[in-house]
Order: structure tokens, then C-alpha cells, then sequence
């Protein structure tokens, strides 16, 4: 044990708060050892709306898991999204000056700062730089020039941003717990590091964390992140939607949601009725299955709809051969990966966060796939932290470097 | 009512309205058709200004004073309505009178149907004739045409109409424009001479006006004219097929589709009843229960035999087979054209061809088309009766009718539930936490 590092992941859901925690061995291999979750109640859209009851929350998820995996948490990686938050992507130029034209370090330090100088709006802060490809001179598709000879070089990267006070609140919430936030990530980052093996991220796959208050989606081609974004659309929405089309109360139509949802319509379902009089809810109160999966498919589809529409503006859905992959509590749904393959056009499946290991169950639930991508997260940067340190490098840099196609 | 000069003949006027119409009229009016009157109708002081064989007449001198609708429907109706008195004396006297005009711009989409209303009002047999633009000319004024010609067929007894993108399904699309708006005027005026002729040469066997009369009035349907000309041995025989390979026959269909054929065999002096009797077997075969009229004159040239077809078709049977079969009309059409397409580019000053009912003007149906709202004098009870049992025509069966969507109004407010007071997620104006099922407007029933 001496060896292992303790890695957790924190997640701040709309529907959940969920703490994972992993334990990286020596190898590197991540592997989970404990699970805490409570039902979050002060979250909207992926953010924070009443940080007391959130704090306590997190408080009873970081117990849960403590217990669980027997250990002590003093440092977590915390998971933010938000409709505030962008994916773009940007080039950076750097002219290679040394003597003798040798790409250094250095060289590749600075253009990726060039890289980063992007034109943010004034309250929008840096989340992630994740280079993707280097040129120089021309020459594309370079994965490390260092040691290249070369006169200018360039770089692409994938740029997440957010706003920086939405993205301190959570920050200032775990901190307030005597935690401390080593980083953060972006949920659909996160989500896709726990999901798509290496030869998917080489094909090219969307992947969709359809969650309850936002659905985040990351797209990786050619073993690089080519495009991210979130839509502050989730599973909430559809509870909220079979409330008010059904006239039931907000928690049994979630309920209905889980026991009876259908991302397409069941043409079965044609006029029959739910009865719910032994709720109590209302006497005799009876729901059309029909009504019930017609407003579920239909928002479901919107999802999907947008998030296809936006991939076609980016000019990338003939790159995603292997497909979409989807997780997150809304990927429970049933039908939902034919309702994928409908709209996309493109084999769909459920994502399993199979990149780690551990306690089995956590790994086969979708809900899970965020909190374990950040301990996939984490288990990258911890392993660079050592390295980066002994060079004397500054914290922020490593980021950098972690998805570049280097692990 | 009878003309002192021609008294045998049915008092035929032509009337060209708005710009198109009025370079028709003018094309037909130089042919120069004894017995007929042809008049030229604009807001546009600069079309009418190019008439010279045809009498003109200049709507709205006080609104737009002479210078065109410039494709305003509005002002255009302003100005048709001004000059009701000088329109009422252009058709009053009239048996036949033909209503020419270009859908889609301002006056000839809507006088068009005003003049032919003020026609049908004073006694004439009205016959529309329509021209409506091509597909490139951009949505709104296709949806323009369409209800143009809508209107135009409820106030026409008849509608003969050709839209300008079936050119390019006969020619392609290589064609000049100058080309296809030549050959689409060419078949407009064919129909129109078409018709007249087979009222204005004397006969052996009469095509007279109350045929013609019995089968359109009344019917507010579409219809068509070919012209075709049998020659070589077997004269019957190549003028059946000529018909049966035209775009507007659709290999035969639309003459069993029909309700009344007008056939008109015009020969030389050795027309003989075989040939004849071989012909009209020929029709019959393809439309069996049908009325069909039979004229033929013995006044053309030998080893010709000139057909003139009219074809009145069923209240409704274009519509529902435009929102149905549109995509196999093309095909039929594109197939159509690679066996006959010298037939109809290169055709000459005698053939006559009337692609008149086969519309392209089809995928313009879906557009709602809002009619201007009649004025109280303009509906008499009777015009209702009319306007409703035209309605029942339009789809007799119930079930297939379109369906009449009825929108739901914004007046229910939405609550957002769970969402709120909290920062809303508008996408391109739409708020998504809305549900979508209402959005979309879809009803739980």
C-alpha cells in the first residue's frame, strides 16, 4: 500500500453527488476501492443553486466512500459543468530560435502558452488547453517535435473555458469541507476518459453524457479531443416535461420516468394506462403510457438533435467511425442507443467504464462514468506531478501535456 | 350577344393580365384569330406601352399610377377594384373569354381571378390560363402563384395552366432562358388557339360553344389541351401515340382520369370515317366511361390529321395526385422526354402543343396561402354555395382530406416547473426548458 496513491473523484450532479475513490498503484493502473453518493438537492443544471444543503450533500457522499474504501480524503478532483462552459479549438505559432533549430522543451512550452493566449471574454477563465496535433514547417500531424528540426512550429489545441466565478463556486464549496481540490475537470472529459478505450479514440467517437440537469459531449478523432460542448438539457428536463404534460408531481413523474420511460415509442403502448390511484396521489388518477413516451422521446430526440446539429456545424460527423457512446444516468433509458443510432446515423452503444478497475458494480453503472473518468484524471496528472516537478515545471503546464496522445 | 361581323361564332375575348399576360395576348392577338378581341390589361404603363395589336387597358391610374403592382398584391387589388366599371365592359357581351395571365407577381395574380369572376358574373364560359414561375424564383413567389391559381380556378370555369419549370422537364436545364420562356409561351398559346379554333372552323361535325359550355361550366378544375398532328400511313394511329407520349396525356392516365374529352380531327378533303372511327375507338379504349364530344372539319391539308384534345379533368384529381404521385410524375415525365424531345423543342409554327394541366407547380401546394379577405359584395349567397360545394369537390372523400391543423395559441402560460427561477436554456430563441412536446405542438389526446 506503501506505494499507491489515493486518487478520488467528486462529482457535483444535479440528480447525485457522487465521490469515487481509486487507488493508483505503482503502474499506474487505476483501480476503485470505494463509492459514496447522496441524492443532491441544491443543484440546477449542473450548478450549485443552495450551497448549504450541497455542502451537506457532499459531506454525506465523502463519508459514504470514506467508509467504503477506508481511508481518509483530503484531496479531491472535482467535476464542473454548466451552460457557461465552451469547447473551441485554437492555434498557436511559435518561431524556433535556438542555433541550431532544435525544438526543445522550452519551444514547446511556448507555443502552447501562445496557444492558450486566446481571446476569452473578460470573465471566462482557462479549464483545460489539451494540445492535439503539432506542425512544423508545414508538416502536420506531429505528435512530439521535440528534438525536431524546424523554423516555426504550430499547435492545436482544444480549449475549455468557463466562467471563473461559476466554476469557483463548487471549488469554494469542497473547500469549505477541509478538502482540497488538487483540479478540475470538464464532466464530458471526464466521462469520455472513463468510457472509450485507446482504439476508439482513434476511430473517432461522440461521446454523450446525458445526465439530469446538463447533457456534456466530447468528441475524440484521431486519438485527440477534436470538440466538446454542454447543453443544459437533461434527464430533469424530462421529468419535468412528463410533470406538467401528465399532471403528476415532479417526483412521481420521475419516478414513471425510471419504471415505465421509452426513449422511442412503443407502438404497444397505444391506450394503455398507467394507474397510479394507489399512490395516493390522486384517487383514481390514471397516465396514458403513450402520452408518457411521447413526451420522453420527443425531448430525448431534441437532445440528440442539437448535439448532432452542432457536431455537423463543427464539420466532424464523418469523422466518429466507431460511433456514439453514451453514459450518464439518461443512458439507462430503454431504446435510448436506437433512438442514438436513429439520429446520428451512427452505431450507438451504452459506455462501461472499463479503462479502470475495481468494485464491478461501479464500473457497469453509466451514472458512474464521470466520477471515474476523474480518477482516470487524476491518476494522469499525479503521474506527471513527479516528473514535471523534479524538471521544475509549473502545475499549470502539465495539463497540457496529459492528452496530447502521450499517457 | 353574337358578334354582327362572325354570327355564326361564340364572341371569344382574350384578356391578358399583368405583364406576362399582356406579352400573350399580344403573341396571340399577332397570330390574328378572326372573331377575336384581344385586350391587354396592366398596372404597368410600360408593358401595355409595347401593345400594338392588341386594346389596352391601364388599371389603377390613381393608385399606382401607371407603374406597376411591382409584385403587391395588395396594391394591385386596390387597383383592380378601382377600375371594376372599365373591367365589366371589357367582358360583358363576351361568350367565351379567356383570363391569361403570369402567376406570381403582383396584377396578374391578383386580377386574374377578378376579372375572370367579373366574366363568369356577366354570363361568359370562363377559361383561365396560367402561367407560374420557375422553382428558382424563390418560395414566396411560388406560394404566391399557387394561391393565385387557387383563386383563379374557384372564379374560371377552367384552368389551363403551365408552369415555366416544366420546360426545363422537357428540355433540361440547359436550355437559355429566353428559350424556355418561349417554349412555355408557346404552349400557353397553344391551348388558347387550340380551343379557339376547333369553336372557330367550320365543321363537318361541330365542336359547338354548348358543348363546350355543358363540360366546363361550373367545374373549376384543371384542364389541358394537345394539339398533336398524325402523319405518314397511318394517320389515327401516329396521332394516338403523339398523344399518348405527351407530357400532359402522362402516358394515357389523365385521359381516363378525366371527366369530358373535346376531340377535334381536323383533315383534308379525304378526311375519311375510318380514320376517324379508328381514332375515337383508340380514345375510348383509354377512357372508357367517358363524355366524349367529337368535332372534325374537312378544311386542313392532306395526309395530316390535325388533333386538337381538350381534357377536363375531375374536380380534383391533379390535386390529390400532385401531393401523391409527385416524385413518379417526374420520373414519367424524364422518361417521357428522352423518346420525344424533338417533338417538342423543334415543334413548328403548327403544332400545337398544351402542356397546360401538367402542373410542376405541385410542390408549391404545401404552402399556406392565405387568400385577401372578400369584400361583402364580392360573395353572393350563390358565390358561397358555389365556393362550398367547390370545397366538397376539391376532396370528396372525408378521410382524405388534408388535414386542418389547428395551432395551438400561445395563451396557456407555460409553467417551467423546476426551471423556473433559474437561469433559462434558450437555443436559437427556442427556451428549451419548455417541454418539447409543446414546442413542437403536438397534443396529448
Amino acid at each position: 500500500m506503501s506505494n499507491s496513491q489515493i486518487i478520488v473523484g467528486l462529482e457535483i450532479g444535479t440528480s447525485k453527488v457522487c465521490v469515487v475513490v481509486g487507488e493508483v498503484n505503482d503502474n499506474q493502473v487505476a483501480n476503485i476501492i470505494g463509492l459514496g453518493q447522496s441524492k443532491s438537492r441544491g443543484v440546477r443544471k449542473g450548478e450549485i443553486v443552495d450551497s448549504s444543503v450541497v455542502e451537506e450533500d457532499v459531506r454525506n457522499a465523502i463519508v459514504e466512500a470514506e467508509h467504503m474504501a477506508d481511508v481518509e480524503i483530503q484531496s479531491v478532483f472535482l467535476g464542473v459543468t454548466g451552460s457557461h462552459m465552451r469547447g473551441f479549438n485554437n492555434t498557436g505559432v511559435h518561431p524556433v530560435v535556438s542555433a541550431d533549430r532544435e525544438i526543445n522543451d522550452a519551444d514547446i512550452q511556448d507555443v502552447i502558452k501562445n496557444a492558450k493566449a486566446v481571446n476569452l471574454p473578460s470573465d471566462h477563465s482557462v479549464v483545460h488547453v489539451i494540445r492535439q496535433h503539432f506542425s512544423v514547417d508545414g508538416q502536420d500531424g506531429i505528435l512530439n517535435p521535440e528534438g525536431m528540426l524546424g523554423a516555426k512550429m504550430e499547435v492545436d489545441v482544444h480549449v475549455v473555458s468557463g466562467r471563473y466565478n461559476r466554476l469557483q463556486n463548487p471549488i469554494r464549496l469542497v473547500s469549505g469541507l477541509h478538502l482540497q481540490v488538487e483540479n478540475i475537470a470538464f464532466n464530458g472529459l471526464a466521462s469520455s476518459l472513463a468510457t472509450l478505450s485507446t482504439e476508439q479514440k482513434e476511430l473517432g467517437t461522440l461521446v454523450i453524457d446525458l445526465g439530469a440537469g446538463t447533457t456534456d459531449y466530447a468528441i475524440y478523432s484521431g486519438g485527440v479531443i477534436k470538440h466538446t460542448g454542454v447543453l443544459a438539457v437533461g434527464g430533469d428536463h424530462v421529468s419535468n416535461d412528463l410533470a406538467y404534460g401528465l399532471k403528476v408531481p415532479l417526483g412521481r413523474a420521475e419516478q414513471l420516468k425510471v419504471d415505465n420511460g421509452s426513449a422511442v415509442i412503443d407502438p404497444e403502448s397505444k391506450n394503455r394506462m398507467l394507474d397510479l390511484s394507489t399512490d395516493n396521489i390522486v384517487p383514481g388518477k390514471k397516465v396514458n403510457l403513450n402520452h408518457l413516451q411521447m413526451i420522453m422521446s420527443l425531448r430525448l430526440r431534441e437532445i440528440f438533435e442539437l448535439i448532432a446539429n452542432d457536431i455537423d456545424q463543427a464539420g466532424l460527423i464523418n469523422y466518429l467511425r466507431a460511433g456514439v457512446v453514451l453514459c450518464g444516468g439518461g443512458a439507462r433509458t430503454p431504446h435510448i442507443t436506437k433512438l442514438a443510432r436513429d439520429i446520428f446515423k451512427l452505431p450507438a452503444a451504452i459506455g462501461r467504464s472499463s479503462t479502470v478497475s475495481g468494485i464491478k458494480n461501479a464500473l457497469d453503472e453509466p451514472e458512474f462514468s464521470t466520477s471515474i473518468g476523474l480518477i482516470k484524471f487524476g491518476a494522469f496528472q499525479s503521474q506527471a506531478i513527479p516528473k514535471r516537478e523534479g524538471l521544475g515545471r509549473a502545475i499549470r503546464k502539465q495539463f497540457v501535456s496529459l492528452f496530447g496522445g502521450r499517457k | 350577344m353574337k358578334n354582327p361581323d362572325y354570327p355564326d361564332n361564340p364572341v371569344i375575348r382574350f384578356i391578358g393580365i399583368g405583364g406576362t399576360g399582356v406579352n400573350l395576348v399580344e403573341k396571340l392577338a399577332m397570330i390574328g384569330l378572326q372573331g377575336v378581341e384581344s385586350h391587354s390589361v396592366d398596372t404597368d404603363n410600360r408593358s401595355l406601352s409595347n401593345c400594338h395589336q392588341s386594346k389596352t387597358l391601364l388599371l389603377g391610374k390613381a393608385i399606382p399610377c401607371g407603374l406597376g403592382a411591382g409584385g403587391d398584391v395588395a396594391l394591385a387589388r386596390a387597383a383592380v377594384e378601382s377600375d371594376r366599371d372599365h373591367l365589366l365592359r371589357l367582358v360583358s357581351c363576351a361568350d367565351l373569354v379567356f383570363v391569361i395571365a403570369g402567376m406570381g407577381g403582383g396584377t396578374g395574380t391578383e386580377a386574374a381571378s377578378f376579372v375572370a369572376r367579373l366574366a363568369k358574373e356577366a354570363g361568359a364560359l370562363v377559361v383561365g390560363v396560367a402561367a407560374t414561375p420557375f422553382n428558382c424564383e424563390g418560395s414566396r413567389r411560388g406560394n404566391k402563384a399557387a394561391g393565385g391559381i387557387r383563386d383563379l380556378k374557384q372564379s374560371a370555369d377552367i384552368v389551363f395552366h403551365f408552369s415555366n419549370e416544366e420546360v426545363m422537364h422537357i428540355t433540361g436545364t440547359e436550355i437559355s432562358l429566353n428559350n424556355a420562356l418561349e417554349i412555355a409561351n408557346r404552349h400557353l398559346c397553344e391551348s388558347v388557339l387550340g380551343l379557339s379554333r376547333m369553336l372557330i372552323e367550320p365543321g363537318l361535325l361541330n365542336v359547338s360553344f354548348s358543348d363546350l359550355r355543358d363540360s366546363m361550366t361550373g367545374r373549376h378544375s384543371l384542364g389541358s389541351t394537345l394539339c398533336v398532328e398524325g402523319v405518314g400511313e397511318n394517320l389515327a394511329a401516329d396521332a394516338m401515340g403523339k398523344i399518348l407520349s405527351h407530357p400532359a396525356a402522362r402516358m394515357g392516365k389523365a385521359l381516363s382520369e378525366a371527366t369530358t374529352l373535346l376531340v377535334h380531327l381536323s383533315g383534308g378533303d379525304n378526311l375519311s370515317l375510318a380514320e376517324i372511327n379508328t381514332f375515337v375507338e383508340s380514345i375510348s379504349s383509354h377512357a372508357p366511361d367517358i363524355d366524349l364530344v367529337i368535332g372534325a372539319s374537312g378544311t386542313g391539308s392532306n395526309n395530316v390529321l390535325q388533333v386538337i384534345l381538350i381534357i377536363v379533368q375531375k374536380s380534383n384529381s391533379k390535386a390529390s395526385l400532385i401531393q401523391t404521385n409527385l416524385s413518379k410524375n417526374l420520373t414519367e415525365n424524364e422518361t417521357l422526354d428522352l423518346n420525344y424531345p424533338e417533338n417538342f423543342i423543334s415543334s413548328g409554327e403548327n403544332s400545337y402543343i398544351g402542356l397546360g394541366a401538367e402542373s410542376k407547380g405541385a410542390n408549391r401546394v404545401r404552402f399556406a396561402y392565405t387568400p385577401p379577405a372578400p369584400t361583402v359584395e364580392t360573395i353572393t349567397p350563390e358565390m358561397k354555395d358555389n365556393l362550398l360545394e367547390a370545397a366538397a369537390k376539391q376532396e370528396p372523400n372525408r378521410k382524405k382530406r388534408k388535414e386542418i391543423k389547428q395551432e395551438m395559441l400561445p395563451l396557456e402560460i407555460i409553467s417551467k416547473g423546476r426551471f423556473e427561477k433559474i437561469e433559462p436554456t434558450i437555443h436559437k430563441g427556442e427556451d428549451l426548458d419548455q417541454p418539447t412536446y409543446i414546442r413542437r405542438g403536438r397534443m396529448l389526446n
